[in-house]
């Protein structure tokens, strides 16, 4: 469903993907892992257009998207969304307002169905009493499920989810995780998950793709990843300090 | 080596000046581009009238007042000295209406609104607000900025309207408490030497300078870099890039119509 070819991208002449090769299957749950700063959210900013590659492609469903114009955008934006790190929910608008937003501009619905619309939707991620509060007023956890309930509005075919757990407490992350499996069981959404937070890599990936180094080092299923020999592999998954990563001044 | 490094902080500064001047250019034309076909988010419309428009109408009408005011005691001297009462309307309305009401209330309104703007949008973009909107494929241009820019010229031309008329009353009460002229004296010397002209001058400046609130607040919110420090720094460079566009574009409006 989705493919990206040598992909390449650098900031102020420092190269951060370096010929990153994936390709993604409908309704899988694919993992990108990798340590900070390894450009995995910037992998993902480019499937929705917030980025332009320097060189390489991106395809969905067999037509190519990465050289399209900004406003050709708008319609691979309402098949994939994006759930960002910080949720970037609207501090102006309510949590059902925020939820009402896509509902209004894109499902053509007035003001009044938009936000009944969402105070459903809220229901469903647990989020029903606190409709008519301001993100400022909820955790972390709260307005993570409400940008993911906002994404979902447009019914989208694929979601990216950027580190979608982290800063959460284990029991909201592991809601996190079941939302994210039940999308891809249950409805059949392709989810491409940028995260650190093992627990939820191994208990909810179908794959698992690892970068390193501006490119994809390792590629796998959950199980193949641990059983893997590659010792960059294993000091990431087993989270050792010293080994073949090393990071320079730690 | 002091007029080389002189010259490139100089070359370094005028080539950010050119950039800044150029992404306001381009910003306009987004803006423009993005009025064809016609739609716009009427709440977003609305929001932006109210906070900008009508919560700024107390500070516009309490300047106003003494701005009026201000002007007749100016006067005062020249006035009692060659008994040129039958001038006082004429004064004081054709420096309100064509230079002092547009400017100050401009001005005024860009250190409230304008800076609110930046800060607003600037603080959207440092954490990714903006690009949420256009992961849900929303144009941040048609959604945020269209809005914003047609609600500061309306409001901007509605405050001066407002202030110019409320200067007018502050010159009325205070040419009859120092001058002893009655307020229909003054009005009538404003409405004999006057024409719709002289009021619509100032008009068209306060939409002028509105527009050029409204792209330097929009352009320099939208393109911040730096977290909260670039915020304060945005809101910086918004408020003086919009005074000097307003007297830059007060200039050019007062020499092509002299």
């Amino acid at each position: 469903m989705i493919a990206l070819r040598g992909l390449h991208k650098a900031f102020g002449g420092r190269p951060v993907l370096a010929g990153v090769d994936l390709e993604v299957s409908r309704g899988e749950v694919l993992f990108v892992i990798g340590t900070s700063g390894v450009g995995k959210s910037v992998t993902i900013k480019h499937l929705v257009g917030l980025l332009r590659v320097d060189a390489g492609e991106i395809w969905l469903d067999g037509a190519r998207i990465d050289a399209l114009p900004e406003r050709a955008y708008a319609a691979i934006r309402r098949r994939v969304a994006m759930v960002f790190q910080s949720s970037t929910l609207f501090d102006s608008m309510t949590i059902a307002e925020n939820v009402a937003l896509p509902l209004r501009k894109h499902g053509r619905l007035r003001m009044a169905e938009a936000l009944a619309d969402a105070r459903r939707r809220l229901v469903e991620v647990g989020l029903g009493e606190f409709a008519d509060r301001w993100p400022a007023e909820l955790s972390d956890g709260m307005r993570k499920r409400a940008a993911i309930a906002r994404a979902l509005t447009l019914d989208p075919e694929v979601v990216l989810f950027d580190e979608p757990t982290t800063g959460l407490d284990p029991i909201n992350a592991r809601r996190v995780d079941r939302l994210i499996r039940a999308l891809a069981d249950e409805r059949g959404v392709t989810a491409i998950v940028v995260s650190h937070d093992l627990a939820s890599i191994f208990s909810t990936a179908d794959r698992i793709a690892f970068l390193y180094q501006g490119g994809v080092r390792m590629c796998g299923t959950p199980a193949e990843v641990q059983a893997s020999a590659d010792p960059v592999v294993q000091q990431f998954i087993t989270g050792r300090s010293s080994g073949p990563m090393e990071t320079p001044g730690f | 080596m002091i007029l080389q490094r002189t010259l490139t902080t100089l070359g370094a500064r005028s080539m950010a000046v050119a950039r800044d001047a150029g992404g306001v250019f381009v910003l306009l034309l987004e803006v423009l581009r993005s009025l064809v076909p016609p739609s716009m988010d009427g709440r977003e419309l609305m929001r932006n009238l109210y906070k900008m428009g009508y919560r700024s109408v107390p500070i516009v009408v309490l300047t106003a007042l003494f701005v009026g005011a201000l002007m007749v005691v100016q006067l005062a001297a020249f006035v009692k000295q060659f008994g040129a009462t039958a001038l006082v309307g004429w004064g004081t309305g054709y420096a309100v209406f064509r230079e002092v009401g547009p400017i100050l209330i401009g001005l005024m309104f860009s250190g409230r609104v304008g800076a609110n703007n930046t800060a607003e949008l600037a603080t959207m973009t440092v954490t990714d607000q903006i690009d949420g909107l256009q992961a849900l494929a929303i144009d941040p241009i048609r959604y945020l900025v269209v809005p914003r820019v047609l609600a500061m010229i309306v409001c901007l031309v509605a405050l001066t309207v407002i202030g110019d008329l409320v200067a007018l009353i502050g010159a009325m009460a205070m040419s009859q408490v120092v001058l002893d002229i009655h307020p229909l004296t003054l009005w009538y010397s404003l409405v004999d030497n006057l024409s719709t002209a002289d009021f619509l001058h100032g008009v068209y400046k306060s939409m002028v300078f509105g527009a050029a609130i409204a792209l330097s607040s929009c352009y320099f919110g939208l393109t911040v870099k730096g977290g909260a420090v670039g915020v304060g720094r945005a809101v910086n460079a918004a408020v003086v890039g919009a005074a000097v566009s307003i007297c830059f574009l007060d200039f050019l409006m007062t020499y092509l119509t002299a």
